[in-house]
């Protein structure tokens, strides 16, 4: 009697083992972990603290549809990589914030909290066409240093990667994604002062300057 | 040893012969080529089409061809440039128009680089390498005799590549070069696959770096 239980449980665990296995054979699973060149240009008169959260520098995308295989994509390290080099370069002085919103440090002009919103992708046999396709869509947050919000704009970005030629679909896909990360680096940069509550956040500021120095000469 | 020495016949067979590839390269010239001592020319890749990518190997294929130090053509790795002048051109951010240069070079970091790395000729490819059509089949088979494939397989690959020429520091379009090249590849498998494959994209490549050494020399030097 003993021994019959015994079968019964190896048969179980054996059947939980396949169960497991056949659940997992489907799922991918894909890091990203890319690093960015610092942008060359002019840095807005700023001093700006950057508050990446938990959230955000640990962000996975995770999707199990029933006409996909089941993808976990890491793309937190990278993004953090990204925005801290473009947000360290954009402005005179950035300080990377541990906490928001409380302890900030004093003499603060904004400071920027991004948000990933939506990942998209596609894989070449669902559009027919030999690349993958990758969107990335930020909400990005401005306060001043009294909480309040002083603008609020969306970044999308976009990447693709040739070819799975000689790839695995992870690769491919990681691929794409460093792409789209470039690109929402390019926004970023380049769209800022197109921003108009900043770009007169930014007017401002220069005119408080000139003024201070004018003032400073007298 | 019998087995031996048919695969390595059939090896030799195999990077002895390739395919046939047709290569028609065009030029539009404006101006002659004026490249000097110390003046650098930068290779880069269109990819702002939503259906086709300029491909990164065609690229880093026709820099590594043209980059020749001797003959006074100094090529900067793509990959290199795109980081040194990050974001300013990326697919989204790139000039589409050389009258667009004016506006990347009121930066002075930006003007700073560019002249720091002696750019004078800045080459815009666009274009790709495509499957048009193939045909046959190919099977192959293990048991407990051996394994084996047999049939034939067949495939066309075009290239259309155009790349402009513009003169960084004259600011203005020096010409355009074509290259066309059409190729087609055989595998037939008698037990096993002998592929004859047409380098279309690399033929394409060494045609339009050829052509692109002519063009960017002074006419003296260019023959050399």
């Amino acid at each position: 009697m003993n021994r019959m239980f015994n079968g019964i449980g190896a048969l179980r665990k054996l059947t939980l083992f396949a169960t497991a296995i056949l659940m997992t054979a489907c799922a991918h699973t894909v890091s990203v972990d890319g690093e960015f060149p610092a942008p060359v240009g002019n840095p807005h008169p700023l001093t700006v603290g950057v508050y990446l959260s938990d959230d955000f520098s640990d962000f996975t995308y995770s999707e199990n549809r029933d006409d996909r295989d089941e993808w976990n994509i890491n793309t937190g390290r990278a993004q953090k990589n990204l925005f801290e080099t473009v947000l360290g370069s954009m402005f005179t002085e950035t300080i990377n914030l541990a906490q928001y919103p409380t302890n900030l440090p004093k003499g603060l002009d904004l400071v920027i909290v991004p948000e990933v919103r939506e990942l998209q992708f596609t894989m070449p046999r669902e559009t027919r066409v030999n690349i993958f396709e990758v969107w990335i869509k930020y909400d990005m947050h401005a306060y001043n240093q009294q909480g309040d919000a002083v603008a609020e704009w969306v970044i999308t970005a976009y990447g693709k990667t040739p070819t799975a030629f000689l790839k695995s679909q992870e690769a491919a896909l990681a691929q794409a994604i460093n792409v789209a990360l470039r690109d929402a680096g390019a926004t970023l940069y380049t769209g800022f002062e197109r921003v108009p509550e900043l770009q007169a956040f930014i007017d401002n500021k220069q005119r408080a300057l000139s003024m201070k120095q004018t003032g400073g000469n007298e | 040893m019998k087995f031996l020495s048919v695969f390595f016949s059939v090896s030799v067979l195999t990077l002895l012969s390739s395919g046939c590839t047709t290569v028609v390269i065009d030029e539009y010239r404006r101006s002659t080529g004026e490249l000097a001592m110390g003046d650098s020319v930068v290779i880069l890749g269109r990819r702002h089409s939503s259906d086709y990518e300029t491909e990164p190997d065609l690229i880093d294929c026709v820099g590594k061809t043209l980059h020749n130090p001797k003959a006074g053509v100094n090529v900067i790795p793509e990959r290199q440039f795109v980081d040194a002048l990050y974001p300013w051109f990326e697919p989204r951010t790139a000039p589409m128009h050389i009258k667009s240069l004016d506006r990347l070079m009121d930066i002075p970091d930006v003007r700073d680089r560019m002249e720091k790395y002696g750019v004078k000729y800045i080459v815009w490819i666009d274009g790709s390498t495509e499957t048009t059509s193939s045909a046959g089949s190919i099977g192959c088979s293990i048991g407990t005799a051996g394994a084996g494939c047999f049939g034939f397989g067949t495939w066309d690959k075009e290239s259309d590549y155009e790349a402009s020429v513009w003169d960084f520091r004259d600011q203005e379009l020096s010409g355009k070069i074509s290259a066309d090249a059409q190729g087609t590849s055989y595998m037939p498998a008698i037990v096993v696959p002998i592929p004859l494959i047409a380098r279309v994209q690399n033929n394409a490549c060494k045609g339009m770096a050829a052509q692109l050494q002519e063009f960017l020399l002074p006419p003296q030097s260019a023959s050399r």
